[in-house]
Formats: C-alpha cells, sequence, structure tokens
C-alpha cells in the first residue's frame, strides 16, 4: 500500500543502516528519545534497533498515553462507572489500567456498564440511543486525540444532549518533554519528535528544544524507515554541527499543523494549572480541562470523584522507564510480578508501552 | 486495520474516501472495511486520502 510499503523496504534499511554507521563517532555515545510510544512500538517490532551502531542508543520517552494517566484518576473512572444508570466508555487500552485496587475491567465484572470505543463519536452515539442512560467518556491522550473529543464536545453541544459528559485527562506533548530536558539525571543528544502529535500542533511548539536546550529534534513517522531516517538525521546535526527542528514526515506533517483542530481545541479546552502525570509527578499546564463553555458536559463536577492522589506502587519502576533512566527489563518486576496479562505499571498495559514492547517482542535477552 | 493502540498519537490509519456527507465521509482503509469518518478539520474530495485517528481525518495526505 502507498505511504507503506516503501517504507518497510529491507535492502533500503539496510543501506540507511550502512549510512548511520560511517556517519557515527566510534568514540562517542549517543543517547536519543523517541518521544512518542508508536516509535518505541515500531523500533521493536521491526527490530530497529538491531541495524543501529552499539554506540546509538534509543532511550524510550513519555509518548504514551495510557501510560502516564496516575492511578487516582483510574479509581475516578472506576467510581463514576459504578454509579447507577452510567454507561462508563473508553478506549480499550483504558481497561486494563490498574487502579490503586481494580481495573475498569474489573468494575465491568462486578456489573457496571463499561464499554470500550473506538472514537469519542462512538461514546456520543450511545448517548443518542440511550437517552434514559448517562454516557460518560474516559477522554485521554495527547494533541492528537484531543481534537475528536473536542469535535464530539460540539457537536454534543450543537446536539443539546445532556446525558453526555466527558472526564477530560488529555494531556499535552511540550511540557513533560521540558521537564524531562530539565531532568539533572538524565543526558541526551537528540529527540525523534511524535509524528502524528504534530500533524495538528505542527514543528513550532518544539522550536524550543534546540533554541533553549540545543538539541536536534527530527520529526518522523512510524514505519522503521522512518525511524532510521529520523536517527540518521539527528546523527548528520551533531556531526554538522547544527541544531534545529526538521521534519522527516512531510508527507503527513505540515510544518504550521492544522489550524482548524488547533481551533476547536482552543474552544473546547483550556489548559489545567497541574496535572499529574504518572511516573514523572505533577506537571504545570500539562493537562486539559473542559473550558467554561463546555463545564456542563464536565463528568467530574456531574459526579462525584474520589480525586485522592494515589503514590504508584513501590515496586513499579514505570517513571524511570518513561523517563528513559532505566530499561524496562532493569525493573525488578518485568516479566515476573508485571506481565501484559497482570500488568502492575502502566508501561505493561498499553502496546505503546515501553515494558509490553520490550516483553512482546522478546527484548530480554540483556537478563538471560 | 491499525494494530496500534487507539489512544496513542502513533494511531494514524491511511483511508481513502469514498462519500461525503456533511462533515461525516464514508472511508474505506487498506483492508477495504468500511468506516464513517468525521472530516470536519480537513478539505477532501471523494478519491482523496486522509489520516484517520480515533474516528476524525487529522490530515489529507
Amino acid at each position: 500500500m502507498r505511504f507503506v510499503d516503501e517504507f518497510r523496504d529491507a535492502e533500503l534499511g539496510r543501506a540507511l543502516a550502512g549510512e548511520i554507521l560511517a556517519a557515527v563517532d566510534p568514540g562517542r555515545h549517543y543517547k536519543i528519545m523517541e518521544v512518542c510510544g508508536g516509535h518505541t512500538h515500531s523500533i521493536y517490532k521491526y527490530g530497529v534497533d538491531d541495524l543501529l551502531p552499539d554506540n546509538v542508543e534509543l532511550v524510550h520517552g513519555p509518548g504514551c498515553p495510557v501510560c502516564v494517566i496516575p492511578m487516582g484518576r483510574v479509581d475516578d473512572g472506576i467510581a463514576i462507572a459504578h454509579q447507577p444508570g452510567v454507561i462508563f466508555t473508553c478506549f480499550g487500552d483504558m481497561m486494563r489500567v490498574p487502579g490503586s485496587e481494580t481495573t475498569l475491567l474489573d468494575a465491568k465484572a462486578a456489573g457496571a456498564d463499561v464499554r470500550m470505543v473506538y472514537s469519542p463519536l462512538d461514546a456520543l452515539r450511545l448517548a443518542r440511543a440511550h437517552p434514559d442512560r448517562e454516557v460518560v467518556f474516559f477522554a485521554i491522550g495527547f494533541e492528537t486525540t484531543a481534537p475528536s473529543t473536542a469535535l464530539t464536545l460540539k457537536r454534543a453541544k450543537a446536539e443539546g444532549l445532556t446525558n453526555f459528559s466527558c472526564m477530560c485527562s488529555h494531556v499535552t506533548i511540550v511540557p513533560p518533554v521540558r521537564a524531562l530536558l530539565e531532568s539533572p539525571d538524565l543526558r541526551l543528544d537528540g529527540f525523534i519528535g511524535p509524528g502524528h502529535v504534530s500533524t495538528v500542533v505542527g514543528a513550532r511548539p518544539f522550536e524550543f528544544i534546540p533554541a533553549t536546550y540545543g538539541k536536534p529534534v527530527v520529526i518522523a513517522g512510524f514505519e522503521p524507515l522512518d525511524v532510521l531516517q529520523a536517527v540518521h538525521m539527528i546523527l548528520a546535526q551533531l556531526r554538522e554541527g547544527r541544531c534545529e527542528v526538521e521534519n522527516e514526515y512531510k508527507r503527513v506533517v505540515p510544518y504550521e499543523g492544522n489550524q482548524r483542530a488547533l481551533e476547536v481545541m482552543a474552544e473546547v479546552f483550556e489548559l489545567r494549572p497541574h496535572f499529574e502525570w504518572r511516573g514523572l509527578g505533577f506537571i504545570s499546564h500539562s493537562g486539559l480541562k473542559l473550558s467554561a463553555a463546555y463545564a456542563d458536559f464536565d463528568a467530574e463536577r456531574r459526579f462525584s470523584v474520589p480525586g485522592i492522589r494515589v503514590a504508584d506502587p513501590k515496586a513499579c519502576q514505570c517513571g524511570e522507564v518513561l523517563k528513559g533512566v532505566i530499561k524496562p527489563y532493569e525493573c525488578k518486576v518485568f516479566g515476573t510480578a508485571c506481565t501484559p496479562e497482570r500488568p502492575i505499571g502502566t508501561c505493561m498495559v498499553s502496546s505503546e508501552g515501553a515494558c509490553a514492547a520490550y516483553y512482546n517482542f522478546g527484548r530480554v535477552r540483556e537478563v538471560v | 486495520m491499525s494494530f496500534h493502540c487507539t489512544t496513542c498519537a502513533d494511531d494514524g490509519t491511511p483511508m481513502r474516501v469514498l462519500r461525503i456527507r456533511h462533515d461525516l465521509a464514508l472511508c474505506e482503509d487498506d483492508q477495504g472495511d468500511h468506516h464513517t469518518v468525521e472530516i470536519a478539520l480537513v478539505d477532501v474530495e471523494p478519491g482523496d486520502a486522509v489520516l484517520v485517528h480515533a474516528g476524525v481525518a487529522l490530515v489529507a495526505l
């Protein structure tokens, strides 16, 4: 298929890997962070890291929206799901994320009406079909997903639906990247920028990374050749002493983003003063809530929620994994107490989580 | 369909627009499956390719 097959060409991949090998300084160790969980998934699914020289290390960033949801918010969602008359809807991976005691899947087994949807628009359809029930959508995701929640809420308002609400846990990508750059325990040489977030926000929001922190950024697609090409472009910037935002994913990402999507988001959402990220703690202006004009659709206003902050489980080292400080297999519970079937940490839940990617694609050889 | 987690920023499925009615389009993915897609954020015509995430076309390809 166009846009896919040509970016999985093995021969081109090997040629590109050869160019990367020729481009690296053998006496230097390179640490490159892929911000987005989708890149992590592609890297291990296609074995991209096996094509890279030993001194080019890929570090996995915080860009999986499921992985960064703290336990307290899962508990809040479960509390709403148990209210009488509620149909609680969420994306599939969210159902298995552990709260302090149970998951949404456990809540469903216990009788709560929890349903998986592929789009917030599916939740809206449920609200239309069940006017006697309260339909709540657990909205999570970065700027790629936020426009679809925003459009859904606009539509709900236009239709005058009163039985639809949204538990807004959308997050934005720039504040955690800035927090990582400020973190003293991490030394990075460059970033592979998120591809589809950039279709919405464009490349401009990442310009502070080279400007303030002196690190190259290359926005990349998700096919194996995209990732290899991005690594090649970052290494070229480092070698030539350049430092800028480059767009490897021009076939999809316009430099200015999608203005219409940004406008609809600005109408429906506003920034929270601070938002808790699993493993990363509270980050200022990193989460979205519904704006005053859409406050009637805020599930956290409509229903009472515990709103209690729950500390991450002690054994789980998702925080260090999300910051790229440790590799998943270095976590004490990786592959033993914590597996995709019975995850302790969120990085093991989503297929985009670094731990699940390592587990599913056999990246455990360093410990056996 | 893409195997990725729906939520993740990377889950974008290229689809072809078949028919349009108001802000909704009937689209076909590479497997031949049909989907109803919100197209309020893009300007497209039948025959165009779009990148779809969580039921919404984010960009015309």
